[in-house]
């Protein structure tokens, strides 16, 4: 591991010779406003033009407002749509609007234009002419189209543009589906492509994927093969689309929006208009072909008849009734495919799912899955037969290699595997057997490989992933990920630590990898032991950092809830206490380690995997890192120093001639609400982050090798931080304020009774107890009322059957 | 010796942080309306004024710094005194009533007493927020929020959202109609407010005029109001559209003896026959009104059936509909203008400003006995009766 990997990856990207900061969104519907809003999440400053508003009179023609309106409307639905398109509200303001009749010359100010109008070659071609006339020499065009050829929208272009000119296809919600196709055409000048291969994966956080101008590219090309066997076979093996959707989901490492639930929510007109365009443009493909032989399913046809096209219009395979059952829920009806009435949505209960979501390891599960006789498994079977084979017949032909083509699905489709993924889990030689069982095809270069003893599609060797190329027929690492620390490649080195949750790597120049490894990364006695002795190993044996990070989905949901509900039933508060004066204490090391320790996140970082990384000399959060003190959502207050965190935060807050009350409500808030951000950027807002120690990285997979080279910049400059005694709190005065907002909140019913109690004693420590006068205290004093308060939360039943009903439920109970 | 009133003028009500008046402080609006009122008595000598009593609900901030003092000196002259008074929402009729009674006390013979409020400026809960610990553990309703005394008053009262949003949509009817009339226009003080601001990189400096109340929505529907969602309180009564607005303005009112009046040969418009405050649980505190009305009709001398019109501060739909009904008052004769819902409740202002109101009010119709009353935050209400002359 080079010691500057991250920066050469800058550095590459600066030595291209594009450097982006001026950028032309032509188009403003739900992709273009999207993708406007991610381009300001990373910085840009973005123009969006569209349409003059239609069917203006003469006075309305004559005014900006008007003229305008459709843009800034359609902007403005997006900025307000959920999951939020920004990462911060206030980004909204790098986005400016204009029309296409007023203001297209400013495009000559651009240094990319991106072209997202309506699928339509004639209008587009017009719209390319303009940007033509106008544009910049040398600035980047591309378009977003997901059905034209790119070389169609390139013709009768200038040199200049067509060099300049390539695909760029985003998924929407752009700020949220990685995935991002680039697309050249055979005049796009090589360093373009390169360009956005780079600029996207650096600059815009997203995965990019170098496609053939085939229909549909690679994405969507396989998610139509996908969604239609998977309907064909819920027609053939008669199963109800609940089941299909509980069978399909993260049984298999899907969402959980699985078959149909995926189809109501993306629209059913859409997907048929984008499965007809594949049907009528795609050449050689057997698949598509033998299609003919296998009719459309009759609820297809009878749900586009109806124009039941999903949630859009709501219904589609589901509904949800204006009714609502006797817990206040509103009722859901599901098709019934055989009669096509709707009926109450049922929760299928099927002996497969239970045995097969027992299995914890996923090539064992997707193993049991396939080779068993239920009809369940001849489903599967089948399904990855046809998978398999259509994946691997389309090399080369959408790509020159497979990987992408697993980039993309994971990616753009939120799968955990890519069909070679799967392949890989389910073995080799099952998965052939599988397209052999189908009839399908098994592509001549996958017999080759299987024929040279190759027996896997992707392994790690020598810290690196490497897949088999086709063209060498031997194994070469990914091209791209140079710059990832992807923690699976130090999987074969001994590590330093292990226990069963969590284990401690060398990742190279002195910089230890403490990464935890528990069910959903959460946080025990094990995380606990390991943390001290790593922090021991790297004082005493001259290591110069650790980060704190891992690549899973959640960064750390927070401490392990199970073995602390375990030991609070059977009312062992002796050892529950030791548990939280050792957690506080661990954190405190953290914070005074002679050693610089900085976390990386991503996803989810609750709780006690909140409080760490606030005890951490700073920290690299992917922009996508939900983070949150949770607490009150179990019955509990933040125990392992979060609490008495928020209190120095706000004394630190506090200056000289401040009315203060508005600071403590402020760090108050976050904790007795629960609040989670909805990026790393809202987490400032809401103090889990400090601006100037926390930074943001927009590439989930770069946060650990930035998190590492951070170490590195704090070891040369390190003074470690000593326990504080100067921690000014309010007393009695800053209870009076939060006794009387918590009222409010439960005047207004949005506490019950319990949750005035907890936020009482949450106000208690953040005021440091009921002193009659603000003064300074130790950060050991406000640990011990933290203790109390949580110590005290627990031994109450309410307590307890929050947590029980939330491992039961997998959602918070209000008591 | 009897008080008169003889002259009262108001600021145009501007709507809080969107209206003419959100970067115009609330002394510079005062002075601009005393200022305006002495020019139509020249027969009074501006030095000659006793005190100038100015009602607040948040003096702090820009209204603090002894408001009332710095208005007097700017309006009338630095030897004119001036003083702040607070009894919250009923700062501007306690203005006028305590010059009253220190006309009537002989402590004095001319006297300005009105009130003012910038909640474009000042926020609602002021700068520092400190609701005391101890008075707390005694009653966490002491420092509750308005908006949830109205929810409480509402569910007491059995005032139903559909009345409330009814209540509010007349309000603004009302209201407009009044404006269409030009019946605020003889009582408005038309005050020029300066403009300077950059624009494009650019300084630009330009002005604009403030004369009519800003808070009246015309096209408001009780369909459109009943999608409005509950602000306070998990499917409560309370939206944004029946509350009072929160705004800015200022209001005075001269006062002075009847031997001045005698003296300088002055038109006395009204008087003060009585004012009663009176104290209920501050939870309720809404409802307050209907411990200060009897009490100020008995010491008026009169009966409830003698009060001709009523300026009832709609602080809440739900709060004045509970008030009308509990107080027994006749609906047809409170708030024949619209009321606070749509012209606005600028706090320390509101009881001069409905003052003002109820006398022109009266002069149109005729009347000879009127009534303004409102609830007072805290748990408090006022009502205060005035005789035509």
């Amino acid at each position: 591991m080079s010691l500057f990997l991250i920066s050469l990856d800058r550095l590459k990207l600066c030595k291209m010779n594009y450097r982006l900061k001026k950028v032309a969104v032509l188009g403003s519907g739900i992709m273009g406003s999207g993708i406007a809003c991610h381009l300001a999440n990373v910085g840009m400053e973005v123009i969006m033009l569209d349409i003059v508003t239609p069917d203006l009179n003469d006075e309305e023609s004559n005014s900006i407002i008007e003229r305008n309106k459709l843009v800034n409307s359609a902007l403005q639905k997006t900025i307000k749509s959920k999951p939020a398109p920004l990462y911060h509200k206030s980004f909204a303001s790098r986005i400016k609007t204009g029309n296409f009749e007023d203001d297209f010359q400013k495009i000559a100010e651009s240094d990319w234009i991106i072209e997202v109008v309506v699928e339509n070659l004639k209008i587009k071609k017009q719209i390319f002419e303009k940007v033509d006339k106008y544009r910049k020499k040398g600035s980047l065009v591309s378009s977003n189209t997901s059905s034209i050829p790119i070389n169609l929208l390139a013709q009768d272009r200038s040199d200049d543009f067509k060099e300049s000119f390539c695909g760029t296809h985003f998924f929407n919600p752009a700020r949220y589906l990685r995935l991002l196709e680039i697309i050249p055409t055979n005049d796009t000048r090589q360093s373009v492509t390169d360009f956005f291969m780079e600029f996207g994966k650096v600059i815009l956080g997203k995965q990019t994927v170098l496609c053939k101008d085939t229909p549909a590219f690679i994405g969507n090309r396989i998610g139509v093969m996908s969604a239609t066997e998977m309907t064909l076979l819920t027609e053939k093996y008669n199963f109800g689309i609940e089941e299909v959707d509980a069978m399909t989901g993260s049984l298999i490492g899907r969402p959980n929006t699985a078959t149909f639930r995926l189809q109501d929510l993306v629209g059913l007109d859409t997907g048929d208009n984008v499965s007809r365009f594949v049907a009528e443009n795609v050449k050689n493909d057997n698949y598509i072909d033998q299609l003919k032989d296998r009719p459309e399913p009759n609820f297809m046809k009878f749900l586009l008849k109806n124009k039941f096209l999903g949630n859009k219009t709501g219904k589609g395979f589901y509904e949800k009734t204006s009714k609502k059952d006797k817990n206040g829920k509103s009722i859901i009806n599901a098709l019934n495919i055989k009669t096509l009435k709707y009926e109450p949505a049922i929760r299928p209960k099927i002996d497969f799912i239970k045995a097969t979501k027992g299995i914890g390891l996923m090539n064992k599960r997707l193993q049991y899955i396939v080779e068993g006789d239920t009809i369940y498994s001849q489903f599967f079977a089948e399904y990855f037969g046809q998978l398999f084979s259509y994946a691997a017949a389309r090399v080369p032909e959408i790509s020159d290699q497979y990987f992408p083509i697993d980039d993309a699905m994971r990616t753009g489709y939120f799968w955990d595997f890519g069909p070679f993924e799967y392949w890989d889990l389910i073995g080799f030689e099952l998965g052939i057997s599988l397209i052999e069982k189908v009839g399908a095809e098994v592509p001549q270069w996958v017999r080759k490989m299987a024929a040279s003893g190759k027996k896997h599609f992707y392994k790690f060797e020598e810290g690196k992933k490497k897949y088999y190329n086709i063209s060498s027929n031997d194994y070469a690492v990914i091209p791209g990920m140079e710059s990832f620390l992807i923690l699976d490649s130090f999987r074969s080195q001994t590590p330093l630590i292990k226990n069963s949750e969590s284990v401690v790597h060398d990742i190279g120049d002195g910089v230890l990898c403490f990464e935890f490894t528990g069910k959903s990364n959460s946080i025990g006695e094990g995380v606990g032991k390991a943390l001290i002795e790593a922090l021991k190993i790297a004082e005493e044996e001259n290591w110069k950092g650790i980060v704190i990070g891992n690549n899973a989905k959640q960064f750390s949901v927070g401490a392990n809830l199970m073995e602390i509900g375990m030991i609070a039933m059977q009312k062992q508060f002796d050892q529950l206490e030791r548990f939280v004066d050792n957690f506080q204490q661990i954190n405190m090391k953290i914070r005074t380690s002679k050693i610089p320790i900085v976390v990386a996140t991503q996803g989810y970082v609750f709780g006690g995997g909140c409080e760490i990384a606030m005890h951490c000399d700073g920290g690299i959060y992917a922009s996508e890192s939900y983070i949150g003190l949770v607490e009150v959502g179990v019955g509990l207050l933040p125990g392992g120093g979060g609490t008495k965190e928020f209190a120095l935060r706000a004394s630190d807050d506090f200056f000289e001639g401040d009315v203060q009350s508005p600071t403590l409500i402020n760090y108050f808030k976050s904790i007795a609400t629960a609040a989670v951000s909805t990026s790393a950027y809202e987490a400032f807002d809401l103090n889990y982050l400090k601006k100037g120690r926390d930074e943001v990285c927009i590439n989930t997979n770069l946060n650990i090798g930035l998190a590492k080279e951070k170490v590195l910049g704090l070891a040369k400059n390190y003074i470690p931080p000593s326990a504080r005694d100067d921690i000014h709190v309010l007393g009695r005065a800053g209870m009076g304020v939060l006794y009387s907002a918590i009222n409010e909140f439960r005047m207004g019913e949005y506490m019950s009774d319990y949750d005035v109690e907890i936020a009482r004693k949450i106000a208690y420590v953040l005021c440091g107890g009921d002193l009659t006068s603000s003064q300074q205290v130790s950060e050991q004093y406000l640990l011990d009322i933290e203790r109390e308060g949580f110590m005290s939360l627990l031994g109450n039943q309410k307590t307890l059957d929050r947590i029980q009903y939330l491992l039961m439920n997998n959602k918070p109970l209000r008591n | 010796m009897e008080a008169y009133i003889v002259k009262g003028y108001r600021s145009a009500i501007g709507k809080a942080k969107k209206g003419g008046f959100k970067n115009y402080r609330s002394d510079d609006l005062a002075v601009d309306v005393i200022k305006h009122m002495m020019t139509k008595v020249p027969e009074i000598d501006p030095k000659s004024v006793d005190d100038v009593i100015v009602g607040c609900a948040n003096p702090e901030g820009e209204q603090g710094l002894q408001i009332g003092r710095l208005i007097s000196a700017r309006s009338l002259g630095k030897e004119v005194p001036g003083v702040t008074i607070n009894r919250y929402c009923a700062s501007g009729l306690e203005a006028i009533s305590q010059a009253v009674s220190k006309v009537r006390a002989g402590f004095g013979d001319i006297y300005i007493a009105g009130g003012i409020e910038s909640m474009s400026m000042i926020p609602m809960t002021g700068y520092k927020l400190s609701p005391s610990y101890k008075a707390n553990q005694e009653n966490l309703n002491y420092h509750v929020g308005m908006g949830h005394t109205a929810e409480a008053v509402s569910v007491k009262y059995n005032i139903t959202r559909e009345a409330a949003d009814k209540f509010a949509y007349e309000s603004h009817q009302k209201a407009a109609k009044a404006i269409d009339k030009g019946k605020f226009i003889d009582q408005i003080v038309p005050v020029e407010v300066e403009d300077v601001f950059v624009k494009d990189g650019k300084k630009i400096t330009t002005s604009h005029i403030v004369s009519v109340d800003e808070g009246v929505r015309r096209d408001t529907t009780i369909e459109g109001l009943s999608k409005l969602r509950p602000v306070f309180k998990k499917g409560g009564v309370i939206t944004a559209g029946n509350s009072s607005q929160t705004s800015d303005g200022a209001a005075f009112t001269l006062v002075v003896s009847e031997a001045i009046v005698k003296k300088l040969n002055l038109t006395p418009i009204a008087r003060l026959a009585a004012c009663s405050v009176g104290g209920v649980e501050p939870l309720y505190m809404g409802i307050g009104p209907c411990i200060a009305i009897p009490k100020a009709i008995k010491q008026a001398g009169l009966k409830l059936s003698d009060i001709e019109q009523t300026e009832l501060n709609e602080a809440f739909a739900a709060q004045a509909l509970a008030v009308i009904q509990e107080a027994k008052l006749d609906p047809e004769t409170v708030n024949v203008n619209g009321g606070a819902l749509a012209l606005g409740h600028p706090l320390g202002c509101t009881g001069a400003k409905l003052s003002i109101q109820l006398i022109e009010e009266m002069k149109l119709r005729n009347q000879r006995y009127g009534m303004v009353t409102a609830c007072v935050g805290g748990g408090q209400g006022i009502a205060g009766i005035f005789e035509r002359l």
